[in-house]
């Protein structure tokens, strides 16, 4: 539910424009802290941001309903949260381009998407003496609980942003339907995008523990990231 | 939606209408100009007639209707959530709420069917920071075979039975499958630098300098901005 892509012209500017600005800083701040990263992090990046796509592409049947996962757990915890926010941003400038998000919300997107993705490295970090796949899982489950809350929260904005509840004394029972539906879907994501994770963290951990930050290894960490 | 990149990468380099030949620069500015009235003007007959050019250049540029209708549903199914939610049975307001995302979804899908995606990120990857612009580059060209791979994947794990165990276990294989991705992409962007290395790369990929090339085309695009202006000025009043 986190890749709920908000499109353009759904919100008002009030929302975007400075969520856009935010997005840029972030850029800013985020090129500044990965300077002395390489070639071939930047590489590794966009490999990894390809494969947020395409996991976007498959579908998980779950009884009527197909889930499209987001890997943004994943993806925070092996990028860790700036590298991260830049594949958010990244794949959410490609989804705008074919009507997946809106051209001006890319910021707003990439946002709610990198904050997920962050959570889930800072988690992650936080839980040293937990095993790997555990950890993974924990971090996606908070990550993806950052997202899906942000989103809900952006939706309920772009929802006040329009005076609709002051119009209409209805409109927060009416909302309290939308948000009844909207967050069973939420906790199927958490649970999903949890699972998921653990099966990828378990996987690396036995292949090659040196791609998981903070493993057992012998190698050094991916690709000579600043730690 | 994604599934459909491949078939409009595909559009976009072999279409033959004088859309494609146009350059990315002057398409790119038509698109935000489209984008930027539809999302703040409060003229639903503006909103209307934006939304109609839209879906013409869109048609006119030769996209298959399977993948309008695709570009369509998704904005329309979010829009639609608000339309419920802020519904007063007044039309205007729903209205307008549909037409802003479904005609910014249209310009912005004829954009990506009708320019090559090197003339698309060339322009845009000069406004970004240098690793999200290599980002852009680098992500696209991944793309194809990742998605490629996954749909493998999936497809011989639903053919093993995987469809047929219980859910966790469904998800645990699917996380397996998953990882076996993320190693993949890791080597990839292993041979990708080493490739980049020996090709003498400079800090920052160039995307082709085609994107700001003007042709003769370009004066249709010149054409449909004035025709865009003008609508502005004569709908942008009207409710």
């Amino acid at each position: 539910m986190a890749h709920l892509h908000i499109p353009d012209g759904v919100l008002s500017w009030v929302i975007w424009a400075p969520a856009l600005l935010l997005a840029l800083s972030m850029l800013a701040v985020s090129s500044w802290a990965l300077r002395d990263r390489g070639p071939q992090g930047v590489a590794y990046q966009g490999a990894l941001g390809a494969l947020v796509l395409a996991a976007m592409a498959l579908e998980i049947p779950l009884g009527p309903f197909e889930y499209h996962l987001t890997l943004i757990g994943p993806v925070g915890v092996l990028l860790g949260p700036w590298a991260a926010f830049q594949v958010m941003f990244v794949t959410s400038a490609m989804l705008s381009f074919i009507g997946h998000g809106g051209l001006t919300v890319i910021g707003l997107n990439a946002v709610i998407l990198g904050a997920g993705a962050a959570a889930a490295s800072v988690v992650y970090g936080a839980l040293p003496g937990r095993s790997r796949p555990a950890a993974m899982a924990a971090g996606t489950a908070a990550g993806q609980a950052i997202s899906g809350l942000l989103w809900l929260l952006v939706m309920s904005w772009g929802l006040a942003a329009r005076g609709w509840a002051a119009r209409h004394p209805g409109g927060a029972e009416r909302f309290g339907v939308i948000a009844g539906v909207a967050l069973p879907m939420w906790v199927v994501g958490v649970v999903i995008e949890t699972t998921v994770a653990f099966g990828i963290a378990r996987f690396l951990a036995r292949v090659r523990p040196d791609l998981l930050p903070g493993a057992t290894t012998h190698a050094a960490a991916p690709l000579g990231e600043t730690a | 939606m994604i599934a459909s990149l491949p078939s409009i990468d595909l559009l976009a380099g072999s279409g033959r209408t004088p859309w494609h030949r146009a350059s990315a620069l002057t398409k790119l500015l038509l698109v935000l100009g489209i984008v930027g009235l539809a999302v703040f003007t409060p003229s639903l007959r503006l909103l209307a007639a934006l939304a109609a050019l839209a879906l013409a250049l869109a048609v006119s540029a030769r996209v298959p209707a399977k993948l309008v209708a695709t570009a369509l549903a998704y904005p329309s199914m979010i829009a639609l959530v608000f339309v419920v939610a802020s519904w007063d049975g007044a039309w205007g307001p729903a209205a307008r709420l549909l037409l802003r995302p479904t005609t910014s979804s249209l310009a912005a899908l004829w954009l990506v069917a009708t320019t090559p995606y090197p003339d698309l990120f060339a322009p845009i990857s000069r406004l970004l920071p240098r690793a999200i612009g290599d980002g852009l580059f680098i992500t696209y060209r991944a793309l194809f075979e990742l998605i490629g791979r996954a749909e493998r994947m999936w497809r011989s794990l639903r053919i093993r039975g995987g469809g047929r165990v219980p859910a966790r276990q469904r998800l645990g294989a699917a996380g397996d499958g998953l990882a076996t991705l993320v190693l993949y992409a890791f080597e990839r962007s292993q041979r990708l630098y080493a490739t980049m290395h020996l090709r003498g790369h400079s800090g920052r990929i160039c995307g082709c300098r085609h994107y700001a090339e003007l042709t003769r085309a370009d004066l249709l695009v010149g054409a449909t901005a004035l025709a865009v202006a003008a609508m502005g000025v004569t709908l942008g009043g009207a409710s």
